[in-house]
């Protein structure tokens, strides 16, 4: 092997993650094992943000030579399964540790047949190589709950390599022979062969330098879901090669407000012309609208029929569907804030309130007959806009118990109930 | 005095009273099959009135694709034509109509004296089951202890074995008439095999029940002969989702000891929205009634749900609701209820592989539109196997463009998808189709 090869070798690191899990009504510890792979000098770990994400607690790194070191999660980014990691440098330096970083190679260069490795701790086996070819360069691949129930992949494509990757390869990486740094291996179909996904250095590059440097990455929403117009372009009374057909408009959204509708086929945005035939021509238009600056006045040119209309609408801040996650462990309750995108999945008449993630059997929430899933509108009479609302009633309750009159809503019917000290 | 369960006494209580009771078959026919039902049902009356219990037909058959009713007495391989008449919405009996040649074999089970008090824990009752088709419908004896009377909301015995086929009549000692079995209860067992190990299943025995309605709340109610086939009218208040109030929050509201049930969903424009009724509004009373405290809470729903039914469109009710923290008394004209599904105009396209219905008030709620701004038409069946099938249509989806015409009504998608159906050359047509507030095209390919 190369002399870069090697130096690739002493950059990837295994991952043994602690953190929190708010399920079944109370707070819980579970640990995972992951990889990863340092990109800088001063400490910088990749890896995938379903390895490491902000539950976390404690975050252990073996690296290459078998030392042991902490390390901080620096950045979550759940939209490409990307996290940045920093090791304790401090520690390092008193405990004279020595680690290599690896060097980036260019992935929009990669091309199907080309030989690739694949790094990692596949179930807990340390520094294990595989090898393969790259399948596909340019692979869709969005999944809604794909991240720990987080939208995934939705604005960027994917490597497909037949590499082994197996779980825990997750957030190693893809190298080519010379050790260049090429993609972080993240997911594979379980149960089939050899089909293995990793996202693309160019876009794991980009995410990481805005990780490490802002923790996270703000991005434009629209709120319009593309359809693939392949062999609609008759139907549609389309030109070669532009359009991109609207599937679904999410309620509320910009887009929605706009008068956007679900069959429009939209021919340009903002002047520039649009062409979404196939599946992986999707992400990167995704990706165009999503790297507005949040608060671009957009012009879309669709087709409705055979009118021609121009459409306005302004990006806002792209959330997530999952909100924040707590647990009220005298009541055995784990609850969810319902967000603005889960709202507009949900029907719902608007983002106040918090979903049950769960409840303990025996305990206060599980014995006034709340459930998994109910949406808790209301406590007493104040309506529960925030979580914060709901931690200052609870920490009153701790000090001072006292029965609680509780609304919710399960599949759209109001229940009142009391929770009881 | 009660004569004692066994003898020449029983037997001749038993001939007289199986002329009381028939097996019913009919066809429910459907887009591609033709599917045969057997019900068990009671003769009310000299006419030849047959009812038979709700759950003998599902609610979204429409009276159309009932088919070929035929009436067996006992025993008996001789078929008679019926009729059918439709169902009452209050106690869900489906009524039927059997041809005159049959009738002078009948007896009506008010011919019998009735019990008129509720039968006691430990009272012995008895009744009729009936075997399947293939053994002519041969009436047997069966008899149970009663174990406890409960409100359901309507006083009901429950038995400690079965004691009757679902539908027919059930007797005392003397043999007087003392109720109607029911729909038989799900009773939890465990299951195990040799991959299974006490997996907990619900069974349900179709063909013998133990829950039996008293005489008291059958007699007075044998008399609602639908007007129509479609049981009309039916009173509608236009409240959805409606829940019964927990005992504790009833406590912590200071409504202690009071029964009642929370209003989920008021569809816009229905009497309730027009009398100022909220969604959170907790219902405590009807016409000055309270409403009664039954176990368990749930069916003080049901409760609630036939007070409405009991009465007339055009009635007004004075409906007492908890609002916050005040009472309230509003008064609400019952409207008539909108077009079921059962009623729904509906068109099966042979070609295409499937059924359209017109868009319903019950389909706003289920969509979580506007009644006003619903239009388009809904799916109602899907040929498995067909294109529309494979390309991802489902029944209740909500079809709101064909070929990116909006669709603005049942007679514009009907004449649309007719034409398509016509048109021999043609490859493929496109829909728009809504599915829990999520829209997508549909791509058809023809041929």
């Amino acid at each position: 092997m190369s002399r870069g090869f090697n130096r690739l070798l002493e950059a990837v690191v295994r991952i043994d993650v602690s953190e929190i899990e708010f399920e079944a009504g109370s707070k819980r510890f579970t640990g995972g094992i992951g990889s990863g792979v340092i990109i800088s000098a001063d400490g910088l770990i990749l890896t995938n943000a379903h390895v490491a994400s902000p539950q976390a607690v404690t975050i252990s790194v073996t690296l290459a030579n078998l030392e042991r070191v902490s390390a901080k999660l620096v950045g979550w980014d759940h939209w490409t399964d990307l996290a940045v990691l920093r090791l304790d440098l401090e520690e390092m330096q008193r405990r004279k540790i020595k680690f290599k970083a690896a060097e980036f190679g260019d992935s929009s260069e990669l091309y199907a047949g080309q030989t690739v490795y694949a790094v990692g701790t596949p179930y807990g086996l340390e520094r294990t190589l595989t090898r393969g070819i790259i399948s596909n360069t340019n692979r869709p691949f969005s999944d809604t709950r794909g991240v720990r129930g987080y939208e995934t992949g939705l604005f960027n494509n994917w490597l497909q390599t037949d590499a082994a990757i197996n779980p825990g390869n997750s957030g190693g990486p893809l190298v080519t022979e010379n050790g260049k740094l090429v993609g972080i291996n993240s997911r594979a179909y379980i149960g089939a062969e050899n089909l293995g996904f990793a996202i693309p250095a160019n876009v794991a590059r980009r995410v990481a330098e805005s990780l490490a440097r802002e923790g996270g990455i703000i991005r434009s929403y629209l709120g319009l879901v593309p359809g693939v117009l392949q062999d609609l372009e008759k139907f549609y009374a389309l030109a070669a090669n532009n359009g991109l057909l609207i599937n679904g408009v999410d309620p509320g959204s910009p887009a929605a407000r706009a008068g956007l509708r679900a069959g429009d086929v939209v021919l340009a945005l903002n002047g520039q012309k649009l062409d979404g035939r196939f599946p992986e021509q999707l992400p990167p238009i995704q990706q165009t609208i999503a790297s507005l600056p949040v608060g671009t006045a957009v012009v879309l040119t669709v087709k409705r029929g055979a009118q021609l209309l121009a459409l306005t609408m302004v990006t806002e801040k792209l959330e997530s569907r999952v909100g924040e996650e707590w647990a009220f462990e005298q009541w055995g309750l784990s609850v969810r804030k319902v967000t603005r995108a889960f709202a507009r999945e949900n029907q719902l008449t608007d983002e106040s309130g918090v979903v049950v993630l769960g409840v303990q059997p025996g305990y206060p929430a599980a014995e006034a007959g709340l459930a998994r899933g109910d949406i808790i509108t209301k406590i007493g009479t104040a309506p529960v806009a925030e979580l914060g609302q709901l931690k200052a009633i609870y920490a009153r309750y701790e000090t001072k118990p006292s029965p609680q009159l509780i609304e919710a809503q399960r599949n759209r019917q109001i229940s009142l109930y009391v929770i009881k000290p | 005095m009660a004569l004692p369960l066994s003898g020449a006494g029983l037997s001749e209580l038993f001939n007289e009273r199986i002329k009381a009771v028939v097996a019913v078959e009919f066809f429910v026919q459907s887009e591609i099959e033709r599917q045969p039902v057997f019900v068990l049902g009671t003769v009310i009356d000299g006419q030849g009135t047959i009812i038979v219990p709700a759950a003998a037909i599902l609610p979204n058959v429409a009276p159309d694709q009932l088919k070929d009713f035929k009436v067996y007495r006992p025993g008996s391989t001789e078929a008679a034509q019926a009729e059918y008449l439709g169902q009452d919405a209050f106690t869900g009996w489906h009524y039927l109509r059997v041809e005159a040649k049959l009738r002078p074999a009948l007896v009506p089970i008010t011919h019998f004296p009735a019990v008129t008090t509720d039968p006691a824990m430990s009272d012995e009752l008895w009744g009729i089951g009936l075997r399947n088709k293939d053994e002519d419908f041969l009436p047997y004896f069966l008899s149970a202890r009663v174990a406890t009377v409960m409100k359901l909301p309507q006083k009901t015995a429950i038995l400690g074995t079965e004691v009757a086929g679902p539908g027919l009549p059930v007797f005392d000692q003397a043999g007087r008439f003392a109720g109607l079995a029911q729909t038989s209860f799900g009773q939890n067992y465990l299951l195990f095999s040799r991959n299974q190990h006490g997996n907990p299943i619900l069974l349900i025995n179709v063909e013998e029940s133990s829950v039996v309605l008293l005489a008291a709340e059958v007699l007075p109610h044998l008399g609602r002969v639908p007007r129509s086939i479609t049981g009309r009218p039916i009173a509608w208040l236009g409240v959805y989702g409606l829940q019964a109030m927990d005992p504790e929050v009833a406590k912590l509201l200071q409504l202690e000891n009071k029964s009642g049930v929370v209003v989920s969903d008021i569809l816009a424009g229905s009497p309730a929205a027009r009398a100022g009724l909220q969604e959170r509004d907790i219902v405590l009373a009807i016409d000055g009634q309270p409403l009664p405290r039954l176990k368990p809470d749930r069916v003080v729903v049901g409760y609630f749900s036939q007070a409405i039914l009991q009465r007339q469109p055009g009635d007004a009710i004075i409906l007492n609701v908890w609002r916050g923290t005040q009472h309230q008394a509003i008064t609400v004209h019952l409207g008539e209820e909108p077009k079921l599904s059962r009623e729904a105009d509906r068109h099966y396209f042979e070609r295409l592989g499937f059924t359209i219905r017109e868009f319903l008030i019950a389909d706003s709620i289920l969509q979580r539109t506007k009644p006003t701004e619903a239009q388009g038409v809904v799916v109602h069946f899907v040929k498995p196997g067909s294109q529309v099938a494979t390309v991802g249509l489902r029944p209740d989806d909500w079809i709101r463009e064909i070929d990116g015409d909006e669709i603005k009504s049942y007679a514009q998608a009907v004449a649309k998808l007719r034409s398509i159906e016509a048109e021999k050359n043609r490859a493929e047509f496109i829909l728009l189709v809504s599915r829990a507030g999520e829209t997508s095209v549909l791509r058809v390919k023809l041929n």
